[in-house]
């Protein structure tokens, strides 16, 4: 599944930064022998991670816990069913960030802007697209490029997300020259760069440009499951660039991140020891271990109007009306209740804002949901 | 693999390499396994001394690990409480070789049923999947199915000492000294590691109630609080504070699930018709599905099948069978056991680190036998083995001498009403606690099937 297909050259060409020179480490003959062998191997296995997240999107969505005609049309591997609890799981995820989104977009008429850091092949815009098709809405996608050119592969290969490129103002979709990495329009944007290069670095302050980032938009950056694969300082930085440069006060910004918890209980000690087999490392994990390591770092970040936790047992319990709660409940037999418990409490979302406050829009969005 | 003898033992062997025996072998296997069973009745007979054991759930090397924590078959006699199959890579070798040694020693161990040993369940948690990429075919689940029916619903040990005899094992590391109880204290619970040594030791009636485990590490699980001093008058439990009296422990019910609101005695569990898929309600459903919790009488179960059951229940019912303990598994506990409602009943839990993702350790439950019990009846060892029978005990009548009458509800609220003390003093209780196999024996594949975190 990871780790065994030939690494991305770019990446290591990419992140070149000092250290034992390439040469050295060829001369040592091992490619994964060097510091930038590592990195890369390590760059391989996260952007693999997105076709696990694809995958279990799929297994939820033909068993009926999800409505999302696209999922399967970006998965690369053939559909395998996933364990009733991780299909829980997944459906918990994802209708809690669908929840965030849709209370972000019906909190004014005005125009929103979206962006999803570490996007892979998630179908957001698309189901976006067909939910809200008036709403004037700016979104943007962020990925390794090896992931952004499989995207749009996708994108051009299925007229049903193909046709979905379209606005008001530009009716014809682009056609996409072979290969493409990016993609540029006013409603949808999918921008193949490393997070890493938006670190504000104190050397050079050349960012890269990010081509239709409108500054003025009230903005929601969306990390699910990505950012925990960088270290903790590096995502302050990536963070700061958005919340200063990119866009800067006093346009209103939200961030949403999905991430793992509790990494210092036998679960999570597991968890970690598991994934690093596969070469998966999580630093932030580390980092924010508990609940309210996480709001304060939304705190830390500068969303003082609002910074709020979750952990994903508490939301299917709080969130979920009871209708659905049946309604999921039937779908399959779920057996393993101590360890979905178990799994639920290792997972959190954590929501925090900057805005004007009580007629912002992020407040008015999101200033009576539940928190834990 | 004609009757019993060397080409049994030659699968054994093979079975405890990990490798599968021909699709033929199981067949034969399991036609004898099912001759055997049938003999068995819903609720089987089993004398102390013997260690009962919960879920496996196909982690072939964790059962390793088990056999080589608790003494291997036919030196120890085991109960399994059910849940061999499904979640783990190796269901087929691990109940294949628990059936060869049932069929190997019939009164040695003892295979009770499970909620996965069930058609419709491992076709969803994988032992369906495992046959069929095994075999290429799905004839031994079918088989293995077939077994799954014929398996015992329960179990009821008795002969059970009341105190342990405490283990000479040496200390583990951390352990409190402070909190053990004199050496000449009446033993009740003892928690050794894996490799023998003392965890924890807990002496029954013992002033120090307060000295809960500190120093265990698994203390996050409640351990044997207060049991009490002395039964309710006139059921001739009291008990004695120094352990000498030593046969008054009442019997042990072993089931994989729990109770079922249709089921107030034992006896009404003999009466069921097991031999069946397991059904999607009803007693036996719920024998394999509930959950005890600390609710007042029963509630829904959030599993869908079965039910919740609080203290009330499992006292009453202890109290009218002339139980001191249930054991049962089925719900996985991170401390490998978790004893509840003042040691009324116990969950026992197998398999450590389940599904190489919980990080949990897994229990035995040891059971000694009661030396001056005048009834005890030694089993015959197995050695002769192979065939069918070999059951000493009647698997019908065992203990049930001492049950107040069926069914009897005016007996019921009144016991509700008054006095929840507990009529019996629970047997002594050695738990063995262990960890997964080391991952270098483990032979995980190198492959893992299914994504296994959210990522
Ligand atoms: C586990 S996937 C999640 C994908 C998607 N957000 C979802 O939840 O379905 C993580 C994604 O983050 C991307 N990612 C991780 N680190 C990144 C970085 N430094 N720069 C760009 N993308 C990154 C990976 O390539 C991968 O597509």
């Amino acid at each position: 599944m990871s780790g065994q297909e030939i690494p991305d050259l770019r990446t290591l060409l990419g992140s070149r930064r000092g250290g034992p020179s390439r040469g050295r480490a060829r001369g040592r003959g091992g490619f994964g022998s060097s510091h930038e062998g590592r990195e890369a191997l390590k760059d391989e296995a996260v952007r693999n991670t997105d076709q696990d997240a694809a995958g279990s999107r799929v297994s939820c969505v033909e068993l009926g816990y999800l409505h999302d005609p696209y999922a399967k049309l970006f998965a690369t591997q053939p559909a395998t069913r996933r364990l009733p609890l991780l299909n829980r799981g997944s459906y918990v995820r994802t209708s809690a960030i669908d929840d965030l989104v849709d209370r972000f977009m019906n909190a004014s008429t005005g125009p929103k802007q979206i962006i999803s850091l570490g996007a892979g092949t998630d179908t957001r815009y698309f189901r976006l697209r067909d939910r809200y098709p008036d709403l004037q809405l700016v979104y943007h996608e962020i990925d390794f490029a090896t992931n952004t050119a499989a995207k749009l592969t996708s994108i051009q290969r299925h007229p049903q997300l193909h046709s979905k490129l379209t606005s008001r103002s530009a009716p014809n979709p682009l056609a996409l020259p072979p290969a493409a990495t990016t993609y540029h329009s006013s409603t949808y944007n999918v921008h193949a760069l490393d997070l890493r290069t938006l670190a504000a670095s104190s050397e050079e302050n050349t960012l890269p440009t990010l081509p239709n980032i409108d500054p003025t938009l009230p903005t929601l950056l969306l990390s699910e499951m990505c950012l925990v694969y960088l270290p903790a300082p590096t995502v302050s930085s990536i963070l700061s660039s958005f919340l200063q440069k990119y866009i800067p006060e006093p346009t209103p910004v939200s961030l949403i991140l999905y991430e793992p918890i509790l990494p210092n209980d036998a679960f999570g000690r597991t968890m970690i020891s598991n994934l690093s087999t596969r070469n998966i490392h999580l630093p932030t994990l580390l980092a924010y271990p508990e609940l309210s390591d996480q709001r304060a770092r939304l705190q830390q970040y500068g969303f003082h109007q609002g910074a709020h936790v979750a952990d994903t047992a508490s939301i299917w319990r709080a969130w979920v009306t009871d209708e659905e709660k049946e309604r999921v409940a039937a779908l399959e037999m779920l057996d393993e209740l101590e360890e979905l418990d178990l799994l639920l409490r290792h997972y959190c979302v954590a929501w925090g804002w900057r805005d004007s406050g009580s007629e912002g829009v992020f407040t008015k969005a999101w200033a009576d949901i539940k928190e834990q | 693999m004609s009757s019993g003898g060397c080409d049994l033992d030659k699968a054994i062997q093979q079975l405890r390499a990990c490798r599968p025996i021909p699709e033929n072998q199981v067949r034969e296997l399991c036609h004898k396994a099912r001759e055997l069973l049938i003999e068995e009745g819903n609720v089987v007979g089993v004398d102390a001394p013997v260690t009962i054991c919960g879920d496996i759930h196909g982690q072939f090397h964790d059962l390793m690990e088990l056999f080589r924590v608790g003494g291997d078959v036919p030196d120890t006699n085991y109960l399994f409480m059910g849940d061999f199959v499904d979640r783990g890579f190796y269901s087929l070798e691990s109940f294949l070789l628990l059936l060869c040694l049932k069929v190997r020693y019939p009164d040695r161990i003892t295979l009770i049923r499970g909620n996965h040993e069930s058609r419709q369940i491992t076709t969803v948690y994988g032992f369906y999947d495992e046959c069929l990429r095994k075999y290429g075919s799905a004839n031994v689940w079918r088989y293995c199915c077939e077994v799954f029916d014929y398996l015992a619903l329960g179990a009821l040990v008795s002969g059970a000492a009341t105190s342990l005899v405490p283990t000479d094992g040496p200390m583990a590391e951390n352990t409190n000294l402070d909190n053990f109880p004199d050496s000449d204290a009446d033993i009740e619970i003892e928690t050794l590691n894996a490799n023998g040594e003392i965890m924890y030791r807990y002496a029954r009636n013992s002033d120090s109630q307060s000295s809960q485990p500190n120093s265990n590490p698994a203390s996050s699980s409640p351990i044997a609080p207060t049991p009490s001093r002395v039964g309710p008058a006139g059921t001739g439990a009291t008990s004695s504070a120094n352990g000498s009296v030593k046969n008054d422990t009442g019997a042990i019910l072993c089931v994989h699930g729990g109770l079922s609101p249709l089921i107030d005695t034992i006896d009404k569990i003999r009466l069921l018709d097991r031999k069946q898929e397991v059904p999607h309600e009803g007693a036996m459903c719920d024998l394999l599905w509930s959950d005890p919790d600390e609710i007042e009488g029963w509630g829904l179960s959030p599993r869908g099948a079965g039910f919740l059951f609080g203290a009330d229940i499992v006292k009453c019912f202890n109290y009218k069978n002339d139980l001191s303990l249930i054991a049962r598994a089925h719900q996985l506990v991170m401390e490998g056991f978790k004893e509840m409602f003042e040691s009324t009943i116990v969950t026992v839990w197998s398999a450590p680190n389940y599904c190489y993702r919980c990080g949990n350790v897994a229990a035995i439950l040891e059971l000694g036998e009661d030396g001056s019990n005048a009834g005890y009846q030694r089993r015959s060892n197995g050695d002769q083995g192979g065939g069918g029978g070999g059951w000493i005990l009647g698997s019908n009548d065992g203990s049930s001498s001492n049950m107040v009458g069926n069914g009897n509800d005016r007996r019921l609220s009144s016991v509700l009403g008054d006095n929840m003390q507990r009529t019996r003093d629970g047997p002594g209780r050695r738990y063995r606690v262990f960890e997964a196999a080391p991952q270098d024996s483990r032979g995980m594949p190198a492959k893992k099937p299914v994504a296994d975190y959210f990522l």
